[in-house]
């Protein structure tokens, strides 16, 4: 009887097998299924897993996509507050939040189906919201007039609550801007402005260059002249360091004038004759005042 | 089920047994088709739980979903390279997710419109009058001006499990993010600071947005490196390099006014210190001589004092002999006997070493 008890066992295991892929499924991760029970949507399983089900007729499994999805529209022109004329295109990351409220909006759960939706409502929230804002908030060197994060969330935002008025369950994870132009013939306009911003430059350069060397220049010799003339005051102010302090000795001069005159006429004499100077002289001369005292015979022998 | 048809086939044959050669041989055939089938089946078997064994690459790592659900939470699920078992597919499934190589991603969108071939070739399309907003990008300054802007962004991928299974395409979502960071960073700058002025501080404010972006998303990578590379528009670039020059020019200009300050102040200030130097050595020397004059007063004075008038003569004649000593040329003039002053004429010479002077007695 051994055999007929294997063949039980494998008959049995071949019917649960059979019976698992009747009553069970998976949801993967990344995954979200719906359970429809004669069509009407009873569940919502967005964990993974292996979950039990009544075999079809009576219920249905459809499952979604639940990973973050990549759209972006097409390159479309707005009108800014200041009548600018901008090109624009936008990404959004979009997920499906809410599997019940998704699957009966589009036919049979289309990705497409939603992104069609998702285009027209952006295209309308972009249009809004950029008409609501100038040029000079979209690009701006300074940082608390740029609006650029704030436009993006605006339109996300506008987005957003059109998304759940119409109760698809959709929900953006994200929003950027991709793109930005400017009309072709706007270009043209653009270049011929920047062109005259560059030749200002240059002008400016030049004339920049020449006027600060000269500045630097000239307060370089002022600079260089007032250390010159800061240096000959000092001179000056120690020269007479120096006559104050000789002040000091004079008055051992009062002693005697009459030596101290006598001593500067002899110091100065010395000084005047040293060489290369002629002396003329006559007898009344000291020393030669001797040869008045000699007889004038002698006077023409010593001559 | 081949061994319910062979007891089948045992309980058939039983009863009818040499009944017939041809329907033995018949039984036969299909007892040894049964015994292949059989051995088939096993092998099938076998090789249905092999199946189950599969290898990591070192690049890689992979994730066991079971009942799709991954085996193990965060990076426990993170199967690394080497032989892993599985249990056969509809129970399991191994996702293999490439992770240690770096990711390349670059933005193109704003630059005008070329192929990496003509670029490398040089025989990119000339430069129309204007951007056809359809083919050529660009980026818009702060200051309103039209910039090219393109950027390569290197990646890793942290977050495995994020990465692949919450984003249909995370690599496009990258992408995007580059995308949106040049054209974010272009608005805050101006088109000096991007192309010359302050090109590492635009291609962080790049990477510092891409980062806040892919953060924000969480995607669950990370960002190695990201290269900028921005240049005026084509149409341009004359009077873009036509600045530079200018500015080339004007630093030239500066650079020597600077050197020629240098010069100045060093020179002034050398001539400063001599003049100063100079003054305190006259000080020194005037100051010196005055004392010594005081003390040779001193030490003369009760001489002085003792007799005047020999002292004066003493000290005079003393002099005088010095000077005589001294003095190149002595010309004596006696008085006229009758005591009428003499007529003298002087013959001076320009050069004073052959002074020559005349005396007409």
């Amino acid at each position: 009887m051994k055999r007929n008890i294997l063949t039980v066992i494998i008959g049995a295991v071949l019917i649960l097998i059979f019976g698992l892929l009747l009553f069970v499924f998976q949801v993967r991760q990344s995954e979200v299924a719906v359970v429809t029970t004669f069509g009407k949507p009873v569940r919502d399983l967005t964990e993974p897993g292996a979950y039990f089900k009544w075999p079809w007729p009576v219920q249905k499994v459809y499952k979604f996509d639940q990973r973050t999805q990549n759209f972006e529209d097409k390159f479309s022109e707005n009108l800014t507050s200041d009548s600018i004329t901008l090109l624009t295109s936008v990404y959004v990351g979009w997920k499906i939040s809410d599997a019940q409220s998704f699957f009966p909006k589009f036919a049979g759960g289309s990705m497409s189906a939603a992104q069609r939706m998702l285009e027209s409502t952006l295209r309308s929230a972009k249009s809004a919201v950029i008409s609501k804002h100038t040029l000079s908030e979209l690009v701006n060197a300074d940082p608390k007039a740029l609006q650029f994060d704030g436009i993006e969330s605006e339109i996300e935002q506008a987005v957003q609550v059109q998304l759940q008025t119409n109760n698809c369950g959709i929900e953006l994870e994200f929003l950027g801007f991709k793109k930005i132009g400017l009309p072709e013939s706007v270009t043209q306009a653009v270049f011929a402005r920047m062109t005259s911003d560059r030749q200002r430059l240059i002008n400016q350069f030049q004339y920049e260059g020449e006027a600060e060397a000269q500045k630097i220049k000239s307060a370089a010799e002022r600079q260089a002249s007032e250390v010159v003339n800061n240096a000959v005051a000092d001179a000056t102010r120690i020269r007479g360091e120096g006559e104050a302090e000789a002040a000091k000795v004079l008055p051992v001069f009062q002693q005697n004038p009459e030596l101290a005159n006598f001593l500067l006429r002899i110091d100065a004499l010395q000084q005047s004759l040293n060489q290369r100077s002629t002396l003329i002289f006559d007898e009344r001369t000291p020393p030669f005042d001797l040869f008045t005292g000699i007889p004038a015979s002698s006077t023409s022998q010593g001559h | 089920m081949s061994d319910e048809h062979d007891h089948h086939e045992h309980e058939h044959s039983a009863p009818v047994a040499a009944d017939d050669a041809g329907s033995q041989a018949l039984a036969e055939a299909l007892g040894s088709s049964f015994a292949i089938v059989k051995i088939v089946m096993g092998l099938m078997v076998v090789a249905f739980f092999c199946s189950g064994f599969f290898t990591v690459g070192p690049q890689e790592k992979a994730v066991i979903l079971r009942f799709g659900k991954p085996l193990g939470e965060g990076s426990k699920a993170l199967l690394t390279a080497g032989l892993h078992w599985s249990l056969p597919y509809p129970i399991d499934e191994v996702v293999r997710i490439p992770i240690t190589e770096i990711q390349k991603i670059s933005s193109d969108n704003g630059w005008y419109l070329t192929t990496p071939e003509a670029e490398l070739s040089g025989e990119e399309m000339p430069a129309g009058l204007s951007l056809n907003p359809a083919v050529d990008g660009y980026a818009i300054t702060a200051d309103r001006n039209i910039i090219h802007t393109r950027a390569t962004l290197y990646y890793h991928i942290d977050q495995p499990i994020d990465f692949v299974f919450n984003f249909a395409s995370a690599s496009n979502t990258v992408q995007n993010a580059l995308d949106n960071a040049l054209l974010f960073t272009a608005a805050k700058f101006n088109v000096d600071d991007i192309l010359t002025r302050d090109v590492a501080g635009f291609r962080e404010a790049v990477q510092e947005r891409v980062s806040e972006l892919v953060d924000q998303a969480q995607l669950g990578i990370v960002i190695d490196q990201c290269e900028v590379q921005s240049i005026p528009p084509r149409q341009l670039q004359g009077v873009f390099s036509m600045v530079t020059t200018a500015r080339e020019n004007r630093n030239k200009l500066l650079n020597d006014a600077h050197s020629y300050e240098n010069q100045v102040l060093n020179q002034s200030g050398a001539q400063a210190t001599s003049i100063t130097n100079a003054a305190a050595a006259e000080r020194g020397r005037y100051v010196q001589a005055i004392t010594a004059e005081a003390k040779r007063f001193g030490d003369l004075l009760p001489q002085y004092q003792v007799n005047s008038d020999l002292f004066r003569q003493q000290t005079f004649v003393q002099a005088m002999t010095q000077a005589f000593t001294n003095v190149q040329d002595k010309i004596f003039l006696p008085q006229r006997a009758d005591g009428k002053p003499r007529e003298l004429r002087l013959m001076l010479n320009r050069e004073p070493q052959q002074p020559k002077p005349a005396a007409n007695p």
